[in-house]
């Protein structure tokens, strides 16, 4: 058999160039085309047969010529080249048969391989482990190995013999599964292939050009290919003055040889000028982006690889926000792509209508254009119904989103979804998918030059793809789960990869093992680290390296010596005039792991070693300084909205601070929390208020109750009853809880009110409107409740609380100065005298009740609270025990001036409170006065 | 290799724990042990990383400098080595780099749980789920745990909320998805060490002599009537009479497991206080200083009350106890499904996967044994084969912090080291039992002797011990109070319980400072309150103006809060560059982020009045208008577009391209965190999801550990300056709970010498527990342990100073009982007359003690160039010469010249499996065809290439369809004919790759080619009034064919024809050339 022709070409030109002008050898133009359609090329990567083909254009082109290209092909692809495509499992195939084998077989069978039984036996388990079963066949089939040859290959000492055996049977339990179906392994297919492969159809010769690790079994096919004449050349660049006797470089394959390469000390000129140590993958990305910056047009010019991974993000952002164009040869994974969020959505839709899944489907963009209308309003209305009743399904929701007419477009929209649903969950797959999807995108028309509508047109069609491969395969292997269903496909196109049009003059953000086949005269490498070049493998639930060099695998060692050679070889092509090659070393990872340099940098005369480790290990300079803290800006509110009316809780507020003041009660800023996930305290309080309140209407049945059972089941009569119209029958369980916590509350206050009434106590009045005249301003309230005593004609004024522990009225209002505070800075009107102290009012609340009641009760009137606290001992009445026609004096004073000032506009300086008390907190970074920018009105 | 001993190192601060363990790889290596055989374990990743590299350094430093050999080889106790020698090591440690067990433990049990999933339950591979994913997935299972969808409660939602209410009993619980989170950052970990419920609030567990108070839970009725009688009728005081009826009115409202009102504590403590008498029957009780003799009924009552309350309690205890118990079970077995099994752990799962007795879902009693060596019969795990390594020696780093979980991991695989007959291998811990800080992550520093006591028990003289007490950091006026505070016995003894005093005592020893030239100050201040501590700290600090002089300093602080407000302080007060230490929330610390922040939320969430109006009075408003996005609606759908399109670090890094200018041209900090917000969104992109409210929720509790500079102050809390020296340390946050109350953590956990749970007791108050043997021992020993871990920490904070260490604290009252640490202070320090008076540099003060050289930083010079802080300058790397040439053309792809419109219904309808591959189909089909009608061999060709029918049926209508003759015929004898033959041209500077379907051309008698037809075969559904515009849609892509096929055939443009062949309708169209040859 003629054994392949090995040629080495100088690595002093870049490899890309060297391969083109020895396919063209010969050719002037004269004749015609540059004619390589008969000629199979074999190149790594396909982003290499790119170049190739670029080169090759480009070398015609300086002869006004044109080329019919070679057919360029990877070595993976050698082993399945013109194979027949009939009765080959699919990937989906393949899958749901070891599936199936892994959730049927027994276990006991195969002790080895599951020595403890697994947590269960779900089809979620069960695809999980067969992919990676998957892939260990993927794996032992580039040297043309399948499971059940691992065994004997293991050699007499292989300590996990019998564990293989059992692995080769469940294999062959496998193939049967697809045999039933007429179905063989596409592995093994591949492999048989391999062993007698079809002949090269049009092909006159073979090349083998820069492919330093062909997959050992392309080798054996192109073996078997040469035994049949195929006249074979292998192309490698390298050191062309190799001292002859000495150890081969290459073998005829053109692969490194890995004692030689492991050996040779790495030539690179001015090493300790061309590596950089970079603390992190941020700073490594913002050397290349200002550096891509400083080349006016980099395209071509300047070459990037990327070794690390981690760099990518902040590269790409950084080139971007340096407005340079960069293309990243690798493409994009599907999963980041709108219409895979949206089928997540819909996937997690039909496994539960949840209120979740709801909000999350209505967010995605696709489904706002298709329900149309306004997107703003709908979403805002989504929200409101959530805070209001935390609905847990669709199915509440939309009951809640009927009861109201201003809700007639969530209402329309949620139902809507629900119709998506149905039809999702009814009709078989794939139709029903195809069918919501045609009629979620039925207006829209994909206009193919704009390159956002061609991308989603490139996804669809990759989704088109996914549902065939499935459709075909579950009719082979029926009765899946919906859900599971869902989960194959989406993963199917998650592990899709979707590749960009390159931007003109784009910089390449290329692997390491693109590298070779780059030409660009300077070349920047970032994440030369170890085990990112070469990559380590150590230790493996299955192939651990021992294994993997008895089975003629990919090694640690064989990984080794072809990075050392392309390292040396890109160094090669860029000495001294050729260009120049930087390499950027990592000092930690993204995650602040610490990183070391790669292995193929201590390559040197162990003279040198201990040089290039202290360079090497040398503290790279600290990330990025530590910048004083500071103010990017201050806030700007605008401060010409109108008050036209307090509420009594608003004096509460302003005496906390005037300025918060004005953002809650002018500019309305209230927050919504798309995570509440229960009754906040005031939906609490409302809750109880409610039932108290029916107990003390006019029309009350219990209103003169005095038996606390009677009274115990009316309040908890309507609070079931309110609780089920606001938050349905079957609110999510801390909803439960807090009723229940409602429950023993108004239990409890039951027993009191009996009591109270048992005292003379009459409820005179409950939720009594009024309002008052301050400063000019209408001041609007409501009263809890009023009671009058029938034997001693007393009135008092209550109101009911609900907070967690019991309140005094008095400590409630009025609080004494504190350590060294600044009295001053507090508006006057809050401060008075009592007896020897000074006091500050920061509530009003009763006070303004009294002052209201007045009128019609005259001044003689007592106030206090209802507490209905958490522990049920401290439920009662606590009254403001020596409240005085003084006090509601100074307290009116106090109202009057806050009335006044906010007609004024006074709302500045705010009071400076601690974050974690502020809702208004996050404005204030260092300082609420500092934050803002108040110099409106004449005013501060 | 020679045998090397095993061996366990008692270090202290600064005496170069790091150093100990580099000598000793160093040796390992020395003595011939392959790299990749040490395991060399830390607790920080950093750690691991500046461990390695110090063994690279020592040893590249002895390779070039035979000095520093010699130093070395003797060091090591081999002092034939040389240089030569050293190299050697050098390279066997480069070379087999991607080999070495250096890392953490986490990462080690990791490595090992990879390698064996199966054999540990697992479903296959798994995945670490850092913080940010532990968190969402938590919310997830709660989600799924409260989620209402089924009728009515399953059995598990109804058992927990009851479970809830008992756990929640007394203070009953008004928020329940707010305390879940609580509690199971509370109790989740005694959880998991004890999930069995058979430990939690069970009696005989805990009383196994049984508990007085529970066998005489007597029955007490009528006893309230009966005292009240007595106490009526006893004639007492007014006062006395009224602490008795307001016990017997409180015992009324009281109910067991609420709060406990003072006046049945006052009665109860006088009860229990005088138990025995009362059990005979003639008590004297004394309140208020008034002494009551109590009848015979009287005594029997009030011991029947007391027995009530103390069996009430207790019973309730057990009661909540149990329900937590359950509560914790059903949120843990939900999570166990939705997260474990789907393969996703946190490191501490991964640890207790490997823990033989860890009673846990995955193994359960099967929990396979870790071994390196020999045959993997009862179901030991041959580590070595599968991790490509065998491990011979065990190198351990702060070992006080090793908890016994971790140990008992390590214990199987260690036993084969310690016990290896020839005594190739080897174990060498080290660590400082006096640093064990980290008790509450279940750092056990009682290993470090037990291990040593257990392993020499059974040979003795096996682990031989050794000690570093020099510190390399301090110098001898920090040394010296160092010794004076930590080395009194006799105070120690008397504040501290006995049993942590003795444990401290027993492993003390005298530090000395290896740097006795170094000089510098310690000194004692008081400052009333934390106001004055704070001035007294700036004070200081101006002084000495380390900063000025290259000096790093530190101020120590006991909590995060206490570090962020000091460092305002000091920024604010004194302009100095203070930096809390803590870390950093960078998100939401300043008002960039947060408003971009809020522009987020506010178009997610349109009804958030509070983001919109955050939005429009930042100058983000103006950025909104002018991107035209004002009007309603219009933000939400460009920015989920965008995020659902390009994710969140692309959309923000737009958003904050377009704030660029409104920042201050030297306004590094804000840049600063815009990237940091970036980062954080690349970040949270890689989880792949797109939901904002889950983004902004991160993006809030993302914190960045500051990067550590040189040139600012540094305050922040001892915990976390442990392992750093500093030489200024200012100690201004020393006050707070004496040294001898517990940590409150709500459940008591009692465990036994192995450290299993025992049992598990959500502990009543004091009183009850003080008067119960059983649960007084617990606390008592709790206690010990509490104070232990504080003495720790002081003594962390105090040895960080490498020059001056300043203490600030309050007074101490002379007759204060409390023992605290200034209490400590003033009992070692404070004991000699002190000076009064403390003088800084210029600066006079007051003080109680000091020690040293006031102007120690005079001889410090003052550095001029400050270490500047290097924004972003160009990229230093020197650019190319222009001058060699590049080939770059932009690409293009004829069929790629995109044109026309896909309706969603085509593209995504039942009928769109045939669009894309229906189409490749027909042209593969078409271009078997050479010439003429369709013949049996074509067909089978087409059989042969599984081509489907509806596709053969396509390919014979065209070849049957007489439109479409023309392009099968030959057109002459000398026809010829391309088909499929792809083409590499480069027009007008433009890379074009194509391919022809079909190209027909003919020669003449010549023999030269004269003239062609290229046929573009058209297979998309086209409706036939669409063929006209057919025609000018695809002219651009012809135009390109017929240039090529010019050039590549030899003719002018105007020889060549170009056709489009519309297979749909057998159609012809044929494109004019615009163009004159
Ligand atoms: S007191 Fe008796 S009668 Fe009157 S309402 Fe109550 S239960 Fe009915």
């Amino acid at each position: 058999m003629p054994s392949p022709r090995l040629h080495v070409l100088s690595w002093n030109q870049p490899l890309v160039h060297a391969v083109t002008a020895w396919l063209a050898r010969g050719w002037t133009g004269e004749e015609g085309p540059l004619d390589l359609s008969d000629t199979l090329l074999i190149a790594p990567t396909r982003q290499a047969g790119r170049r190739l083909r670029e080169a090759l254009a480009g070398h015609a082109a300086a002869r006004n010529q044109a080329v019919f290209p070679p057919r360029v092909i990877m070595p993976e692809a050698l082993a399945t080249l013109d194979a027949p495509a009939v009765g080959i499992a699919s990937q989906a195939e393949s899958l749901l048969a070891w599936t199936e084998v892994l959730r049927a077989v027994d276990l006991e069978a195969f002790r080895d391989v599951f020595p403890l039984d697994p947590p269960a036996r779900t089809f979620s388990w069960a695809v999980r482990l067969a992919r990676e079963f998957q892939r260990l066949q993927t794996t032992l089939a580039e040297n043309g190995l399948r499971m059940a040859d691992v065994a004997e290959r293991g050699g007499e000492d292989f300590p996990e013999a019998e564990r293989w055996r059992q692995l080769g049977e469940l294999e062959a339990v496998c193939d049967a599964a697809l045999a039933e179906r007429g179905l063989s392994d596409s592995q093994a297919v591949k492999i048989a292939f391999a062993a007698n492969p079809a002949p090269l159809a049009g092909v006159r010769r073979v090349v083998v050009a820069g492919s330093p690790d062909p997959l050992p079994i392309a080798v054996r096919v192109l073996v078997s290919h040469g035994s049949r004449g195929m006249p074979i050349d292998v192309l490698v660049s390298g050191p062309i003055d190799a001292p002859a006797g000495g150890a081969p470089l290459f073998d005829l394959w053109g692969r490194p040889d890995a004692v030689a390469w492991a050996g040779r000390a790495l030539v690179l000129a001015d090493f300790e000028q061309r590596v950089r140590l970079c603390a992190d993958p941020a700073a490594q990305a913002d050397i290349i982006v200002s550096c891509a910056s400083e080349y006016r047009s980099p395209g071509g010019r300047l070459g990037v690889g990327v070794a690390d991974a981690e760099v990518l993000p902040s590269l790409e952002n950084g080139l971007a926000r340096a407005g340079v164009p960069a293309f990243n040869p690798e493409g994009r994974s599907m999963r980041a792509e709108a219409l895979h969020t949206l089928l997540s959505a819909l996937a997690e839709l039909v496994k539960e209508p949840s209120f979740a899944a709801v909000s999350a489907l209505l967010r995605c963009p696709d489904m706002l254009r298709w329900l149309g209308g306004s997107s703003s309003g709908l979403l805002a209305l989504l929200d409101e119904l959530h805070a209001e009743h935390l609905p847990p399904t669709l199915a509440a929701a939309r009951r809640h989103a009927g009861d109201d007419p201003a809700w007639s477009d969530l209402a329309s929209a949620l139902g809507a979804i629900a119709e998506l649903r149905d039809s999702l969950i009814d009709g078989g797959f794939p139709a029903n998918v195809s069918g919501v999807l045609a009629e979620i995108f039925r207006k829209r028309r994909f206009n193919l030059a704009l390159a956002e509508d061609a991308r989603a047109v490139e996804v669809a069609q990759a989704w088109g793809d996914v549902l065939t491969e499935l459709e075909t395969a579950l009719s082979r292997f029926p009765g899946l789960a919906a859900a599971d269903v869902w989960e194959l496909a989406l993963r199917a196109l998650g592990d899709g990869q979707r590749f960009d049009e390159k931007p003109e003059g784009a910089v390449e953000l290329q692997g390491w093992l693109e590298l070779l086949w780059d030409d660009a005269p300077h070349l920047i490498v970032a994440g030369l680290n170890d085990g990112r070049v070469p990559d380590a493998v150590v230790g493996d639930a299955f192939l651990p390296e021992a294994l993997r060099e008895r089975l003629g695998l990919k090694t640690n060692g064989g990984r080794f010596a072809r990075d050392a050679y392309l390292l040396q070889a890109l160094a090669a092509c860029r000495t001294g005039e050729r260009g120049r090659l930087d390499l950027l070393v990592g000092k930690t990872s993204a995650g602040g792991d610490p990183l070391r340099p790669s292995r193929l940098l201590f390559l040197c005369a162990d003279a040198d070693l201990p040089e290039r480790v202290a360079f090497l290990f040398k503290p790279a300079e600290a990330a990025r300084p530590n910048h004083a803290w500071r103010r990017a800006w201050k806030l700007a509110p605008r401060a010409d909205e109108k008050i036209k009316r307090l509420s009594v809780t608003a004096f509460r507020d302003y005496l906390k601070c005037p300025f918060r003041f004005y953002l809650k009660h002018a500019l309305h800023m209230q927050a919504v929390d798309p995570h509440k996930a229960e009754l906040d305290a005031m939906d609490f309080g409302n809750l109880c208020h409610g039932a108290l309140e029916a107990m003390g209407r006019a029309d009350s049945p219990v209103r003169d109750c005095t038996d606390a059972a009677v009274l115990r089941g009316f309040l908890l009569g309507e609070l079931d009853r309110a609780a089920r119209a606001h938050y349905g029958d079957r609110p999510v369980l801390p909803i439960m809880v807090q009723l229940e916590s409602a429950r023993q509350r108004l239990s409890k206050a039951a027993e009191v009110q009996a009591q109270l009434r048992a005292e003379g106590w009459v409820i005179d009045r409950t939720e009594w409107k009024f309002e008052l005249a301050l400063g000019g301003l209408p001041v609007r309230g409501k009263i809890d409740r009023i009671d009058r005593n029938e034997l001693t004609g007393e009135v008092r004024v209550l109101d009911y609380k609900t907070s967690d522990k019991p309140v005094n009225p008095a400590d409630a209002h009025v609080r004494a100065p504190r350590r060294n505070e600044d009295v001053e800075a507090l508006p006057t009107c809050a401060r008075f005298m009592a007896g020897d102290g000074e006091m500050i009012w920061f509530d009003l609340q009763l006070p303004l009740y009294l002052e209201a009641m007045a009128a019609e009760f005259g001044h003689a009137v007592t106030c206090g609270y209802f507490n209905l606290p958490k522990a049920a001992g401290e439920t009662g009445v606590s009254l403001w025990s020596g409240y005085d026609a003084a006090l509601q004096e100074a307290a009116m004073t106090c109202a009057q001036g806050v009335a006044e000032s906010v007609t004024e506009r006074r709302f500045w300086p705010p009071a400076e409170l601690p974050a974690d008390y502020d809702e208004f907190g996050g404005l204030f970074p260092q300082g609420a006065a500092l934050s803002v920018d108040w110099a409106r009105e004449g005013e501060a | 290799m020679k045998p090397l001993g095993h061996k366990m190192i008692l270090a202290s601060a600064g005496s170069g724990k790091t150093y100990a363990l580099t000598s000793r790889f160093v040796q390992l290596l020395a003595y011939g042990a392959p790299p990749e055989r040490i395991v060399a374990l830390t607790f920080t990743r950093k750690a691991a990383g500046e461990f390695f590299d110090e063994i690279l350094n020592k040893l590249a430093k002895a390779a070039r400098d035979p000095q520093e050999a010699a130093r070395i080889a003797a060091e090591i106790g081999e002092p034939a080595l040389g240089p030569a020698d050293f190299l050697r090591m050098l390279r066997a440690m480069v070379s087999s780099m991607h080999r070495l067990s250096l890392g953490t433990l986490d990462g080690f049990f990791a490595r090992v749980v990879r390698a064996f999933p199966l054999e540990l339950g697992l479903g296959g591979d798994f995945e670490i789920l850092q913080e940010h994913g532990a968190r969402l997935e938590r919310q997830r299972v709660l989600r799924q745990l409260f989620a209402r969808t089924g009728g009515e409660l399953d059995e598990a939602q109804r058992e927990f909320v009851e479970a809830f209410k008992r756990a929640t009993f007394g203070s009953e619980e008004k928020r329940l998805a707010a305390r879940l989170d609580q509690f199971i950052d509370l109790h989740q970990e005694v959880y998991l060490n004890a999930p069995d419920g058979d430990a939690w609030g069970n009696p005989a567990r805990i009383w196994p002599q049984k508990s007085a108070w529970l066998e005489a839970a007597a029955d007490a009725r009528g006893a309230g009537a009966v005292l009240r009688a007595w106490a009526e009728g006893a004639g007492l005081a007014e006062k006395q009479l009224g602490r008795w009826q307001e016990f017997l009115a409180a015992l009324d409202a009281w109910a067991p497991g609420a709060m406990l009102p003072r006046e049945l504590v006052y009665v109860l403590e006088k009860a229990v206080g005088a138990w025995a008498d009362l059990l005979k029957g003639d008590a004297v009780l004394e309140f208020d200083r008034k002494k009551q003799t109590v009848s015979a009924d009287g005594c029997a009552a009030l011991v029947a009350l007391t027995r009530k309350v103390f069996g009430g309690e207790l019973v309730r205890r057990l009661e909540m106890t149990q329900g937590i118990h359950t509560v914790l079970r059903g949120y843990e077995t939900v999570y166990h499904d939705l997260v474990r099994r789907a393969g996703k752990l946190t490191f501490a799962d991964v640890q207790r996967l490997l823990m033989p007795e860890a009673g846990h879902g995955f193994a359960g009693e099967r929990a396979p044994r870790l071994a390196s060596g020999g045959a993997a019969e009862d179901g030991r795990l041959l580590v070595d084969w599968r991790l490509d390594a065998k491990f011979d020696h065990w190198l351990l780093d702060e070992f006080q912090d090793t908890s016994h979980g971790q140990w008992s991991v390590l214990r199987n695989l260690i036993d084969e080291a310690v016990q290896d007959p020839e005594g190739r291998r080897s174990l060498f811990y080290v660590g400082d039992v006096k640093q064990a800080i980290y008790a509450w992550r279940g750092g056990d520093p009682r290993l470090f002797r037990e291990i040593y006591d257990h392993y020499n028990a059974v040979a003795a003289g096996t682990i031989g011990e050794g000690r570093l007490d020099q510190s390399w950091r301090s110098g001898p006026a920090i040394v010296a109070a160092v010794n004076r505070v930590f080395g009194d016995a006799a105070v120690l003894s008397r504040l501290l319980p006995a049993p942590a005093a003795e444990r401290w005592n027993r492993e003390w020893r005298d530090h000395a400072s290896a740097r006795p030239q170094l000089n510098g100050q310690v000194a004692w201040l008081h400052g009333a309150d934390d106001e004055e501590r704070a001035a007294l700290t700036l004070r200081l600090l101006q002084e000495i103006d380390p900063l000025e002089r290259g000096l790093t300093v530190a101020v120590l602080v006991q909590s995060n809060d206490a570090a962020t407000g000091l460092a305002d302080y000091l920024r604010r007060e004194g302009g100095l560059p203070a930096v809390a230490a803590s870390d950093l929330k960078v998100c939401t610390d300043n008002p960039l982020t947060t408003a971009v922040l809020a522009l987020l939320q506010a178009a997610a969430h349109p009804g958030d009045r509070f983001a919109w109006e955050h939005v429009r009075m930042a100058p983000l408003g103006d950025a909104v208008e002018q991107a035209g996005l004002g009007r309603d609606g219009a933000l939400t759908e460009a920015i989920l577009k965008q995020v659902h399109a390009d994710g969140f670090a692309r959309t923000i890094d737009a958003w904050l391209r377009k704030l660029e200018p409104v920042l201050a041209a030297d306004d590094a900090f804000s840049r600063e965190r815009a990237r940091q917000l970036t980062e954080a969104a690349q970040l949270f992109d890689g989880t792949g999801s797109r939901d904002v409210a889950e983004f902004v929720r991160f993006a809030e509790t993302h914190v960045v550990r500051d990067a550590e500079t040189a040139a600012v102050i540094r305050v922040m809390t001892i915990h976390k300056s442990k392992g750093l020296g500093f030489d200024v340390v200012v100690l201004p946050d020393l006050e707070g709970n004496s040294l001898s109350t517990r940590r409150r953590e709500g459940l008591g956990v009692q465990r036994t010498a192995s450290r299993q749970v025992e049992w598990v007791l959500d502990l009543p108050p004091k009183l009850f527990h003080e008067n119960d043997p059983v649960l007084a021992a617990h606390v008592e020993a709790a206690e010990a342990d509490a104070a232990y871990e504080k003495l720790c920490l002081f003594y962390v904070a105090m040895t960080r100073a490498k020059r001056a260490l300043y203490l600030i604290t309050k007074p101490v009252a002379p007759k204060s009982v409390s023992a605290n640490f200034p209490r400590m202070l003033a009992e070692t320090l404070g004991a000699d007359p002190a000076s009064g008076k403390l003088r800084v540099g210029r600066w006079a003060g007051e003080c109680v003690f000091s020690e040293g050289d006031a102007d120690w930083f005079d001889g410090v010079a003052v550095v001029d160039e400050r270490v500047e802080a290097a924004t972003s300058r160009g990229s230093g790397l020197e650019m190319l010469p222009a001058a060699i040439p590049v080939v770059r053309f932009s690409a293009r792809t004829p069929s790629g010249t995109k044109a026309g419109v896909v309706t969603g219904a085509a593209l995504f309808g039942a009928t769109r499996t045939s669009a894309a591959s229906f189409g490749t189909a027909v042209h593969a089909a078409l271009a078997a065809v050479e010439w003429g009608a369709v013949t049996t061999d074509v067909l089978t060709t087409w059989q042969a290439a599984g081509l489907g029918p509806l596709v053969i049926a396509e390919a014979r209508a065209c070849l049957g369809a007489s439109e479409l003759a023309e392009v099968w015929v030959m057109p002459a004898a000398s026809g010829e004919v391309w088909r499929e033959r792809a083409f590499e041209i480069v027009l007008d500077g433009e890379w074009i790759t194509g391919v022809f379907d079909r190209v027909v051309f003919t020669r003449n008698a010549r023999g030269r080619i004269s003239g062609a037809t290229v046929y573009d075969f058209k297979t998309d559904r086209i409706e036939p009034d669409e063929v006209g515009q057919i025609g000018q849609r695809y002219a651009g892509q012809l135009a390109i064919y017929r240039r090529a096929a010019a050039c590549l055939l030899g003719l002018t443009e105007g020889r060549v024809r170009c056709a489009l062949v519309v297979t749909a309708l057998k159609r012809i169209v044929t494109v004019a050339w615009s163009g004159a040859d």
